[in-house]
């Protein structure tokens, strides 16, 4: 049953694009000098659901997921937004096309130099979208009254806590009403409340702005609560494509390592290799004279 | 070993070209700005940090130089009889060479440090993504400001090294060596021309224009961690620094040129 479940649903990757379909990566293969990132992947994001991107550190995931916004552009391959072709355009165009974009950076990225409120108000700004300036700080409160945290006007980014920094950075990717949010590791850094106050994010500005989401994360929790469909990377290909419980009785064993949390045999053969613990630990003698 | 220059080779060839696609979209993002009434609150921001900040260290090292000039040369013009000339020795150096040259070094260690460590920060931080994210353009956004800044501030910033140099030089030649005061300046007079003042203050044009775009350029290209942002500081001041210095020398030969071109020559010394 798993076998045909995963045939079904791995069909997608290579299934024509389809009018429901507003982000599409096809035959992305990505090269950084001679390493290898992304091979040859193809994915299509439906629009109007939360698509989240899994798999270990070093995967290729935040690289995908910048190639989806064309922040870095693919060595072969095409990316498309809307049936429109997006990675061969010009920076100038792209300019345009990004505003239909909001992005929440790993870290942030919010701007040091700039207090919230001039964070949230900076892209308002550079793209002209408010005709009435008078209204903008009501603008930025309902803004930041979405991320919960309204009354943070006048704070500094040095200011603010970790997760506080990334509700901002939400707030800031939504100034512009997008159509598509992306998430690079959103719950990255946070205790396991905080992570869960962002999925509650997640799901709220899905709900209530009806954008489609996209995101990166390992965290299971995460992803299982989000996700409409999960897709696994593993060596900058894709190994596994469904929806939370195709995803869960997976039959590859790299699947079933990685939402377990298991070390694979590879990794611990290298422990192994590193030498016994009375091998590897300092003793009295190392520091005598 | 023929490898390892050939691949070092083709990487320094792929950065020249890097360089020089990252100083023609300076050079576009600066004219658009010009019509761009967005950008003049970010180059006037980038004015008060980059000009008005860098005053007292570019005064102070204008007098310096005035200073150091008259108490090196006075023994040796005193010796040729030649000591109420020293004032049109240090006042042609100063405007033409020492003054335009150290204030652009200085303004490299200041200036250009601060830019490739702040933008280098950003870069590594994810906040120059974040600024393409939102679809701006950085090198408007971030680069063009602080080029523009640059080009406009450093020939004021040399005309402020200049008059402290004179008035150093002046302190030292005539209130502490006891120089003749209507001689010191009537030969500076009859040496120093309009035409070396301009020419000193022209080569901060293209100085301002090299320590912007390197130091930016840098802070662009910084590699990840605290040790590629003080790298890429580092490699900014060293570049800009033979840059000013490779500047100087071909603007000395192509204004020498015109000079003669329209002018007999004329002798400091006679």
């Amino acid at each position: 049953m798993n076998t045909q479940n995963q045939t079904t649903q791995e069909r997608r990757d290579s299934a024509p694009q389809g009018s429901n379909d507003i982000l599409a990566a096809r035959n992305v293969t990505k090269r950084f000098g001679p390493h290898l990132v992304l091979d040859n992947v193809s994915l299509s994001i439906e629009r109007g659901k939360t698509t989240v991107v899994i798999g270990p550190s070093g995967c290729g995931k935040t690289v995908l997921i910048k190639h989806l916004i064309v922040l870095l552009r693919p060595t072969s391959g095409e990316v498309y937004f809307n049936d429109s072709r997006i990675d061969n355009l010009s920076e100038q165009d792209l300019n345009e096309v990004r505003t239909r974009f909001g992005f929440l950076f790993q870290g942030g990225a919010l701007f040091d130099s700039l207090s919230v409120f001039e964070n949230i108000v900076f892209p308002i700004r550079q793209h002209n979208r408010v005709k009435d300036w008078s209204h903008v700080e009501d603008i930025v409160k309902s803004k930041l009254a979405m991320v919960g945290l309204d009354g943070f006007q006048n704070y500094y980014p040095a200011n603010l806590s970790g997760g506080q920094r990334k509700r901002v950075a939400l707030a800031r990717a939504i100034a512009l009403n997008p159509e598509v949010l992306l998430y690079d590791e959103p719950t990255t850094g946070l205790d396991p409340i905080r992570s869960d106050v962002i999925n509650e994010l997640v799901l709220k500005l899905q709900r209530e702005l009806g954008v489609t989401t996209v995101v990166v994360t390992h965290d299971m929790t995460s992803a299982y609560k989000i996700a409409d469909r999960i897709i696994m990377l593993h060596n900058g290909k894709i190994v596994a494509d469904g929806d939370a419980d195709h995803i869960r009785n997976h039959p590859h064993p790299v699947v079933q390592q990685f939402i377990n949390g298991q070390v694979g045999e590879d990794d611990l053969a290298i422990l192994r290799m590193t030498g016994t613990a009375s091998q590897t630990q300092f003793l009295p003698r190392d520091f005598e004279a | 070993m023929f490898e390892v220059l050939g691949a070092r080779a083709i990487d320094d060839i792929g950065n020249i070209g890097q360089f020089g696609r990252f100083c023609w979209q300076t050079t576009a993002a600066c004219l658009r700005g010009c019509w761009n009434h967005k950008t003049y609150p970010l180059v006037w921001a980038q004015m008060h940090i980059i000009g008005v900040r860098s005053v007292p260290v570019i005064m102070i090292t204008g007098a310096f130089v005035g200073m150091t000039l008259a108490v090196q040369a006075y023994d040796q013009l005193k010796a040729m009889g030649f000591e109420e000339r020293l004032g049109v020795l240090i006042n042609i150096s100063v405007v033409k060479e020492l003054g335009p040259v150290l204030a652009a070094v200085m303004l490299a260690g200041r200036v250009g440090g601060a830019l490739t460590a702040e933008l280098g920060t950003m870069n590594v931080t994810e906040q120059i993504d974040a600024v393409r994210s939102i679809g701006t353009d950085p090198i408007w956004y971030l680069v063009a400001p602080r080029v523009m800044a640059c080009l406009l501030l450093t020939p004021f910033l040399i005309i402020y090294a200049d008059l402290l140099g004179i008035l150093g030089g002046f302190f030292v030649g005539v209130k502490q060596l006891g120089i003749n005061n209507w001689a010191y300046w009537s030969f500076s007079a009859s040496g120093v021309e309009l035409w070396d003042v301009v020419v000193g203050i022209i080569k901060g044009l293209f100085f301002g224009g090299a320590i912007a775009v390197i130091s930016c350029y840098k802070g662009f290209t910084c590699k990840e961690g605290a040790q590629g942002v003080g790298q890429a500081c580092t490699e900014a001041f060293v570049s800009s620094f033979i840059s000013i210095l490779v500047l100087d020398f071909v603007l000395a030969v192509m204004f020498k040129a015109i000079y003669n071109t329209f002018w007999p020559f004329r002798s400091l010394v006679g």
